[in-house]
């Protein structure tokens, strides 16, 4: 029975400090075994729901169940579900990275102690062991918390910006780490503002804006949805409706498009810039010259040649628009050395469905 | 629906009570309480630790020695002994009262602003394990410079005049303080984000109170100690482990010197212990039980008390002062209880069903109407029973009448402090305004009628008759007893405006406990509402849900 309910369960979720609304009517599931990214700004009521799912805060009104439990009602029985590890959380720093490990043991009264040698090793500080936690760097602070919250066997990891402050070979080992508790079967929830971080793990996104959840689901459904939206009316002048399945806020269906440069395809429709991809290629030979290959075709919004055979081409498409481009250079004669889509999908979903208003 | 079934309820205990003690040192020894442990093995990689010991054993040896030898040049042995060992305790009671409070008070607040606290929190430690480990860390922490200390404790015996009965006693006293002290600052440091705010709360409160303790319980007990056991000397503060030592055994020894430091230790001891652990919780959370019945044991303790020394002493003034200290642990009672939520949680209400929780206990948890009844309840058996006590040790007819008047008064008004906390708190939506607005109400009735009282004689010239514009004050109690034991002229007036007064308080008290029950039922009602929209709402979304072909993406 248990297996068919969400690990994570928002619904309707509201809170207020003071007369200010930070959260509002915030609703979204997070399936078992899934890596849920949460994005927002700063501001935007990211910690304040995570709190309210590791039962630190109370919410105003709606409900959260975690694995089935509600948070308000029973938050012992939550807290064993989960591993949380706030933002910018503290350490115990004059004791060693062992005895933190077995005090968060005993803490949580795992039953045999042998666990801690087992999280050393997954988390790989057993080198570090028996150096004082004072003496950590802030990568390894954050891996010691990592290792803290799987002490108790969790089915649940909410981070709070589990890469913030870190430097970059520290993100790559953090991610790869989240990454194998995700084959471990443990449903990850995590916060985040920097996009290239989630985008690379995380199996559906949530974005939070001023305190209303503006998406969620997984990134690709909602790149198609977006996509769909944002095509060009058909024949008879008409946009294709939105779906039921709009992933839109009741009233937003026609979704503002926001910090969108507009442009137009070949054939003359307004793309919004958003919506605009950019595909770079390094070419043998004089990029000028072969520019004007790609220059009006169908979806290539522009073509820019730099130097020492860069190429690069903003259009309008899919994964298909480059393999037609690359087949079309080959086909005439052009020797390519490199290609790099963009990658990113992530960013171009958060640019088209915020407003990146001050928050 | 879900793995974890519900919390089961601990069987209570049948074992005898060495068995447990007995169990409780193997579970200390075995699976010591894991929040000390790591406060000590932290504690121990703190450089400045031995250095403060040295310091502060070596100044204290020092000046021990400098009071010795000075004294040593004028008077003989035995006094100097006598006079370092008081000395001694003086500054080792001094270190112990400001210095406990200063420790225990970063603890928590400590692990709050070194955001550590949540993480804590959320290893489902409860918060009565984590307030023992943080006790126990602390208690260490300073017992460490109690025994630091011992040495120099030690010299008197160089010079004779105090046993080493009286030492080890003084000694054992020491950390009996020690641990009081500490159990205060976790309580302050429990409500706090910031060690220093915490800290200079605490030292706020604790300095006062310890010249207070140590001027009154000290100094000022000595004198009360000769008077009852010419054996001990009046006038140096550290009179206790003397009194333990050379007072005979009897129903006074057994009264002044263990019952009543007893209850005087246990009483706030584990009303710090509660007020700790309430401050840990959050606000769903049953923060009320365990302060109820911590109110529910130590009232009768004190009554107790309060019966007991007007029984040893056979003086009936003694139950003005015991009325007295009843009625103002009441108001305490009031102020405590003035925080409790209008009514159980939904959380506490979902415990209670699991665990199947009897009606009894059910009327000790969180809700201002059965918090209030309690304390009305407890506080006029209390009362009744001192002035019980008074009319029989009363040798006149004219004094027992004092006596129920006095106590009658007392009932009487604080009905009315009973009704309007609860008043108070049903139309407040947060736990201070009801505290500000009792305090605000204590003491215009208090003060209020005497300064009427003061205006109509300047006005009036007749004193006697504005006497009786202070009877709405419940201190004119005093005045009225006094009255009617000394048979006074207008005795009999005097009784008539004072009862009157007390009925119309009782009258009002009753009033306001009637509208705050409406109020709150009311406040209950409208909230059971909006959660039974809310879960409509729930239900038939879900039906939607199950009806829609295919699961929406992003529940929006």
């Amino acid at each position: 029975m248990s297996a068919a309910l969400p690990a994570i369960r928002v619904r309707h979720l509201w809170h207020r400090f003071g007369t200010m609304d930070v959260l509002r009517d915030v609703s979204f599931e997070v399936g078992q075994g899934e890596i849920f990214g949460f994005i927002g700004p700063n501001g935007a009521g990211k910690t304040t729901t995570i709190r309210i799912m590791a039962t630190l805060l109370e919410p105003l009104s709606g409900k959260v169940e975690i694995d089935g439990i509600d948070v308000a009602l029973a938050p012992e029985r939550v807290r064993r579900l989960i591993g949380y590890m706030p933002d910018h959380a503290g350490v115990y720093e004059r004791i060693t990275i062992r005895e933190f490990l077995e005090f968060f043991a005993a803490a949580y009264a795992v039953p045999d102690r042998a666990v801690v040698g087992a999280v050393i090793e997954l988390t790989e500080l057993g080198k570090l062991q028996h150096r004082l936690v004072a003496e950590l760097s802030k990568g390894m602070k954050q891996r010691l918390q990592i290792a803290r919250i799987l002490l108790h066997d969790p089915k649940v990891l909410v981070l709070d910006e589990p890469a913030s402050d870190l430097d970059p070979r520290a993100r790559i080992e953090v991610r790869d780490l989240l990454l194998e508790l995700k084959d471990l079967g443990k449903t990850i929830f995590l916060s985040s503002h920097i996009l290239t971080e989630l985008s690379d793990i995380c199996t559906s996104v949530g974005i939070l804006e001023r305190g209303s959840l503006v998406v969620s689901g997984p990134i690709s459904e909602i790149a198609e949805r977006l996509a769909a939206r944002n095509a060009p009316p058909g024949a008879d002048g008409k946009r294709e409706p939105p779906t039921p399945q709009s992933p839109f806020l009741p009233g937003n269906e026609a979704g503002p498009v926001h910090n969108a440069e507009r442009a137009q395809t070949a054939g003359g429709a307004l793309v919004p810039g958003a919506a605009r991809k950019r595909l770079r290629l390094r070419v043998i030979g004089d990029a000028r010259s072969i520019a004007p290959l790609i220059e009006g075709g169908g979806g290539v919004l522009g073509v820019e040649a730099g130097l020492a055979g860069q190429l690069t081409v903003h259009y309008v498409g899919d994964e298909r628009f480059v393999a037609e481009v690359v087949r079309h250079l080959v086909s005439r004669g052009v020797g390519i050395v490199g290609v790099e889509p963009e990658r990113n999908e992530l960013e171009r979903i958060f640019l088209e469905v915020t407003r990146g208003d001050l928050q | 629906m879900n793995d974890a079934g519900p919390v089961s309820v601990p069987e209570p205990s049948s074992r005898p009570g060495s068995a447990r003690a007995g169990s409780l040192f193997e579970r200390l020894r075995e699976d010591p309480n894991p929040v000390w442990m790591r406060e000590l093995k932290q504690a121990a990689r703190l450089q400045r630790t031995p250095i403060i010991l040295a310091v502060v054993t070596g100044m204290m040896t020092l000046l021990i020695c400098s009071v010795g030898g000075v004294a040593s040049t004028t008077s003989e042995p035995a006094k100097v002994g006598v006079g370092i060992f008081h000395t001694f305790f003086s500054l080792a009671y001094a270190v112990v009262t400001w210095l406990g409070p200063a420790v225990a008070a970063n603890t928590i607040a400590g692990e709050r602003s070194g955001r550590t606290w949540e993480a804590l929190q959320l290893t489902g430690l409860s918060p009565r394990s984590i307030a023992r480990g943080k006790f126990l860390a602390a208690f260490t922490y300073i017992s460490l410079y109690i025994v630091m200390l011992v040495p120099v404790g030690a010299l008197p015996f160089l010079f004779g005049g105090v046993t080493a009965s009286e030492v080890l006693i003084a000694f054992a006293l020491l950390f009996v303080l020690a641990a009081l002290s500490v159990a205060f600052g976790l309580s302050v440091s429990a409500k706090f984000a910031s060690p220093a705010a915490a800290i200079i709360v605490t030292l706020l409160v604790a300095l006062p109170v310890s010249l207070l303790v140590y001027g009154g319980a000290g100094v000022g007990l000595s004198y009360a100690a000769h008077d009852q056991w010419p054996g001990v000397p009046g006038g140096p503060p550290v009179w206790l482990p003397t009194a333990y030592v050379r007072a005979d055994f009897g129903l006074p020894y057994f009264a002044f010197l263990l019952f009543l430091p007893v209850v005087a230790t246990l009483v706030p001891a584990w009303l710090f212990y509660e007020v700790t652990v309430a401050n840990m919780g959050a606000e769903s959370d049953d923060r009320s039980t365990r302060l109820r019945v911590w109110f529910a044991c130590a009232l009768p303790a004190l009554t107790v008390s309060a019966l007991l020394v007007t029984w040893v002493t056979h003086a009936v003034d003694w139950v003005y002062a015991a009325g007295s200290l009843l009625w103002a642990f009441g108001c305490f009672g009031a102020f405590l209880f003035a925080g409790e939520p209008l009514a159980p949680s939904q959380r506490v209400l979902t415990r209670w069903r699991e665990q199947r929780v009897s009606a009894f206990r059910r009327s000790f948890g969180p809700g201002i109407l059965p918090a209030s009844a309690l304390l009305a309840v407890l506080v006029w058996l209390g009362l009744a029973c001192s002035a019980g006590l008074g009319a029989i040790n009363a040798k006149t007819g004219a004094e027992r009448d004092a006596v129920l008047a006095f106590h009658g008064y007392g009932m009487a008004f604080f009905g009315f402090v009973v009704g309007f906390t609860a008043w108070a708190r049903a139309r407040a939506n947060n736990s201070h305004t009801p505290r500000v607005l009792l305090t605000a109400a204590l003491f215009a009735a208090c003060v209020g009628p005497w300064i009427a009282m003061a205006v109509a004689g300047l006005i009036t010239n007749h004193h006697d008759r504005a006497m009786l514009m202070a009877s709405p004050s419940p201190t004119f109690a005093a005045t009225m007893a006094q009255s009617i034991s000394s048979s006074a002229a207008d005795a009999s007036l005097v009784a008539t405006t004072g009862s009157a007064c007390a009925a119309a308080w009782a009258l009002i008290g009753l009033g306001l406990f009637a509208a705050a029950g409406l109020k709150v039922r009311a406040r209950v009602a409208l909230d059971a509402a909006a959660r039974a929209k809310l879960q409509r709402a729930f239900d038939e979304e879900e039906a939607a849900q199950r009806a829609a072909p295919e699961p929406a993406l992003g529940e929006v």
